[in-house]
């Protein structure tokens, strides 16, 4: 091991990055374009869903639950209807998601004792904005019946449920808080797989690499000269990321340094494996982005990071446990969000350092393999 | 003209060579695609249900089992565990292994009884704010219903007749997916995600690779056309992307049982004219950029942040800031996708999607003509 | 631990002797069921300019990564100045020089970015840095241009800007992989002035090409055919030893139809396009002028002319392949 030459490796590399002139911008903007994408796309609380009320009453009453659901914050009035055929076309034009329908005679028949079907319709073709608005739109009409019964005089005051749904950790449900830890974790591993796979294919398809070992460069040394710029330019879009997050998003930091560090190194490493693997299967700086994309796809569906493993089907669920991003997400958000401990999150840490043991080492050896062959 | 059909076939036909021999390309516009479709499809539900929930019944009393059986009895909840300390609380949502727990103190009962407002605490963990906001809008739906009905029950205790004041029962109906099945919602915007995907990945790279491995000069010394080298270098890919659509069009409706309600021809129209204005794109990151692996990062990216974020396919774009509302406007997937869930969900045809297809045809004919003269400027 | 470390076992290489650069002694490469070089063996002496050739895929880029020690040998073992490539691979690449066919330049780094990577690689220290940067600035012509990127070389100063890269150090022995691909005949030429200024200063040449004019330059020449050698010796040897059938250069208006017409012909053993002009193998039957006469008679071409020329490596060349293959049953 010679750390001259090492040293002259990690010089070329930076230099060779410096002179693609289009290349650096983007490594540096990518993680907080998808910092900034992620952050305000991915979970963004539903609100203002866009409302039609179609109100045939004209009384007190059904301007009363149209006040109630404007006043939720949830919808978004953006039209009175008189007739119930035009909600199918402002539904289909997009205009509207609801449809509230306060049906004529809606507060006589109230009056004289009668059940009234208060009618919302959701568009269920956005399923989750379907799901949302039909949870609220029932709790408008429950809190809605409360008030009015109470208001009648005729239940004065009394008992009752007084739930306060508190969400702990994130109480404004920012979905930047739940992001940020795991954007993390997407950098390093894009930065030291996808960026430095393409380095090292680059390198064979120019026939630089072949030219290398038939210098005194170890392989050791190589695998050195090349894994430190990428993991100094991860570190650097790292700190980026938090430091958007920190003082444009304010995302509060609960957790413990060192955890955190711990567990991104481990990923770190297995995310080196995996670069080392995808350039030794590909030829071409093509191919190894292909192969990326493979591995990338799953990776973002399966681990947790956008949609909640516990809603997967069951029988899709035991895949996720092949994703080491599941682990490292674990880690990072509990770590972040709820400062958890080792005393939590051993089991993440033991998979985290299987992972990295195995598709490190099977990098190093294919490497060395590919190498020798 | 004849001569000028042969000179793009011949391109053409390169190219397809290109992509015959190396199998892992071709692995990836086949098998990708489906793997997508199919993991997309499975593993990506908004769905969201059997939310791990733990028990802390402090009180346990008939009313306190109650209100908890409406919890067990909810599809978004599932009781994993009833805990007996706020600490076994706590450590669960460390480990991850609750979402949500449900804590009832002593009194409860009583305070019903006096006619006081029961406390009922519901801590729901926001490290995942999707599931969290489901989970608040179903614990507040929850529990005002079961509000209502204790107060129900007390005033009938009571002598009271509160049928007498009538009521007003929300009864919900939900339009085109009664089931809000995620297939449904997700296959139709998924065409969009793996098209531009695919697409975009591989124009990206085209003109730039062929620049790379210095087959390029051969090229414009020979007597095509550089138009000519655009069209036949696209076309593979336009056929490709199509039979994509085609296919993904028929998991979705055979395997998926998405329905597909209206009218196919504006279907069919939206799809090429979003195919073109994809490869566009693809095209002129590949005229501009510095070098391959430039040209692959800036595919990735512009495939997945625009197509999969701001398109609209999976996450509701009404309430992100205005100034994404106006980028997601840039990218064509935003009208594809639109266009695509209103053909196949809610039976749209060709006047309803006009604003849409109108937009498209557009972006394809303003893209397209950037995207040669940048090509024709980089040869 | 077998799963990190692959390393097959071999019997080391007998000593070579002194005065021996390169001393290969029966070595093999499979790749899986392909052997890609069949028991090789044979001697580079010090200072000579070997000429390794053979046609595409006969083993000759397999044959110098061995030599290099970038790839194990599967069998057989090698010596390269001496000491044993498989046990003692990077002690080998320390001495040695090797330039590519693909020149591998970092061509996003300048010329002296380059010369400055290479310098350090090879442990050159600051003094002995700038004396042979100096020398290599100067050899490839490229005083005055070292700031320049790689990428906008021309062929032929990248070419020699690469056997700059390649010879940094000083190498006793340098191993060029088709050096000249590419690469326009002037520049061809002055390339090979280059190559006999070094071999003159005691360095060792193993060259591999497939111009077969170039392989009268070198010193000695060795035949590589699907893994073989099928003939080594100086240029001279193998055509006095392996050649003995007469060549002629025929002329011809038609070429076209005179090749067709003479490969249908029993009589004419072989015939091939060598530049612009037809080359014939008669045979050594005797008679050969006659015979051939008689055969362009019978081809019916007025305005063929042939004239009897000493045979060149080529004409060697293509004849030890063709006999190969037909020994082979290979068409």
């Amino acid at each position: 091991m010679n750390l001259r030459r090492i040293g002259l490796l990690m010089w070329k590399e930076v230099l060779q990055l410096s002179r693609d002139k289009m290349m650096l911008p983007l490594i540096f903007l990518m993680p907080v374009m998808q910092l900034i994408m992620f952050g305000y796309v991915v979970g963004a609380d539903v609100t203002n869903i866009r409302t039609v009320i179609v109100d045939q009453d004209h009384t007190v009453m059904s301007r009363d639950i149209t006040e109630a659901f404007s006043a939720s914050g949830y919808f978004k009035i953006v039209d009175r209807l008189d007739s119930e055929d035009d909600v199918q076309p402002a539904i289909d034009e997009g205009t509207a998601m609801v449809a509230v329908l306060l049906p004529p005679g809606m507060e006589r028949d109230i009056a004289s004792g009668e059940q009234v079907p208060l009618e919302v319709i959701v568009d269920g073709s956005d399923s989750k904005t379907a799901s949302v608005a039909s949870g609220y739109a029932a709790q408008v009409v429950a809190s809605y019946e409360r008030e009015r019964l109470t208001a009648l005089g005729a239940v004065p005051d009394g008992p009752g449920i007084d739930a306060r749904v508190r969400v702990l950790f994130n109480p404004s449900l920012r979905s930047v808080n739940a992001m940020i830890p795991g954007l993390v974790a997407m950098i390093l591993m894009l930065s030291v797989s996808a960026i430095m796979s393409q380095a090292v294919v680059r390198e064979r398809e120019r026939g630089t690499l072949e030219q290398l070992f038939v210098t005194p460069i170890g392989r050791a040394e190589y695998v050195i000269g090349k894994v430190v710029p990428y993991v100094g330019i991860a570190i650097i879009q790292t700190l980026s990321v938090m430091v958007v997050g920190v003082l444009w998003f304010q995302v509060p930091f609960y957790g413990t340094a060192w955890i955190m560090a711990l567990g991104l190194l481990l990923f770190l490493f297995t995310g080196i494996g995996q670069g080392l693997i995808i350039s030794m299967i590909s030829n071409t700086r093509h191919q190894a982005q292909q192969t990326t994309m493979f591995i990338l796809i799953p990776t973002m569906v399966l681990s947790g990071f956008i949609f909640p493993i516990e809603s997967m089907p069951a029988a899709i669920q035991p895949l996720t446990y092949f994703i080491p991003m599941r682990y490292i997400l674990v880690i990072a958000r509990s770590n972040a969000m709820k400062g958890a401990g080792m005393s939590a999150l051993w089991p993440q840490f033991v998979a985290m350092a299987v992972f990295a043991i195995v598709v490190f080492g099977f990098g190093i050896s294919r490497f060395r393999k590919q190498l020798a062959d | 003209m004849m001569s000028l059909l042969r000179r793009i076939a011949a391109v053409t036909r390169k190219e397809f060579i290109h992509i015959r021999r190396d199998p892992r390309m071709l692995a990836s516009i086949l098998v990708l695609p489906v793997i997508q479709l199919l993991l997309f499809s499975y593993a990506i539900s908004f769905d969201v249900t059997d939310v791990p929930t733990v028990i802390l019944d402090q009180d346990r009393s008939a009313e306190s089992r109650d209100y908890l059986a409406s919890f067990e009895h909810s599809e978004f909840f599932r009781v994993v565990d009833h805990i007996e300390s706020d600490v076994e609380a706590d450590r669960a949502f460390d480990t991850g292994s609750a979402k949500v727990a449900v804590i009832i103190r002593p009194g409860f009962a009583d305070a019903i009884a006096r006619g006081d407002k029961a406390d009922v605490a519901v801590l729901i963990d926001g490290s995942e704010p999707n599931s969290a906001q489901l989970g608040r809008a179903y614990a507040s739906a929850l529990s005002s219903t079961q509000d209502r009905q204790i107060l129900v029950g007390w005033a009938e205790s009571r002598g009271m007749d509160v049928t007498s004041m009538g009521s007003l029962s929300p009864q919900i109906r939900t339009w085109y997916n009664p089931d809000r099945r995620s297939a449904d919602f997700l296959i139709p915007g998924l065409m969009v995600v793996i098209i531009m995907i695919v697409t975009i990945q591989q124009t990206a790279v085209s003109l730039v690779k062929e620049r790379d491995q210095g087959t390029f000069e051969q090229l414009t010394v020979s007597p095509i056309r550089r138009g000519e080298l655009m069209v036949g270098k696209v076309l593979p890919w336009l056929i490709l992307a199509f039979v994509e659509t085609a296919v993904i069009v028929a998991v979705g409706v055979l395997l998926f049982g998405v329905p597909l309600r209206g009218s196919v021809l504006a279907l069919a129209l939206g799809s090429v004219l979003f195919v073109f204005s994809s490869l566009a794109i693809g095209l002129l990151i590949s005229a501009r950029a510095s070098s391959v692996e430039f040209a692959n990062m800036a595919g990735l990216l512009v495939s997945f942040l625009p197509g999969f974020m701001l398109s609209g396919f999976a996450f509701s774009l009404e309430s992100i800031p205005p100034a994404l509302q106006f980028i997601s406007y840039l990218f064509p997937g935003r009208y594809m996708v639109v266009i695509a869930r209103s053909v196949f969900l809610k039976g749209a045809d060709v006047a309803t999607v006009l604003p849409q297809l109108g937009a498209l045809l557009v972006y394809a004919l303003v893209s397209l003509t950037l995207a040669s003269f940048a090509y024709s400027r980089r040869l | 631990m077998s799963f990190f470390k692959r390393k097959i076992e071999l019997e080391p290489p007998a000593p070579s002797a002194p005065g021996v650069a390169v001393s290969v002694q029966g070595l093999s490469k499979r790749f899986g069921d392909f052997v890609a070089v069949d028991g090789v063996s044979f001697e580079v002496g010090a200072g000579e300019i070997f000429g390794f050739l053979g046609p595409n895929g006969s083993g000759k880029t397999t044959t110098i990564r061995m030599l290099c020690g970038t790839i194990a040998p599967s069998g057989g073992g090698a010596r390269v100045l001496g000491l044993d490539v498989a046990g003692d691979a990077e002690a080998v690449r320390a001495r040695i020089g090797y330039m590519s066919q693909k020149f591998s330049l970092f061509e996003d780094l300048t010329v002296d970015e380059n010369l400055r990577f290479y310098g350090g690689v090879y442990g050159l220290d600051g003094e002995r840095f700038a004396a042979r940067r100096e020398y290599i600035l100067k050899m490839a012509d490229l005083v005055g241009r070292e700031g320049e990127l790689a990428r906008n070389l021309s062929v032929g100063w990248k070419q020699r800007l690469a056997l700059g890269c390649a010879i940094i150090h000083e190498p006793e022995l340098v191993f060029l992989d088709e050096p000249t691909s590419g690469v326009d005949p002037l520049a061809r030429k002055d390339f090979w002035e280059l190559l006999y200024e070094l071999a003159a200063s005691g360095v060792t040449l193993f060259v591999t090409t497939h111009y077969m004019d170039e392989a009268a330059n070198c010193s000695r020449l060795a035949f590589i055919y699907r893994g073989d050698i099928i003939a080594i010796g100086t240029p001279e040897d193998i055509r006095v030893r392996e050649m003995h059938d007469e060549i002629f250069e025929v002329e011809s208006s038609d070429v076209d139809a005179i090749l067709t017409a003479l490969e249908a012909d029993e009589d004419v053993q072989e015939v091939y396009l060598s530049g612009a002009l037809l080359h014939v193998n008669m045979g050594s039957g005797g008679n050969a002028a006659e015979r051939l006469d008689a055969a362009i008679v019978r081809a019916d071409l007025p305005g063929t002319s042939a004239t009897s020329i000493e045979p060149s490596i080529e004409d060697v060349f293509v004849h030890l392949v063709t006999r190969e293959r037909s020994e082979r049953g290979v068409i």
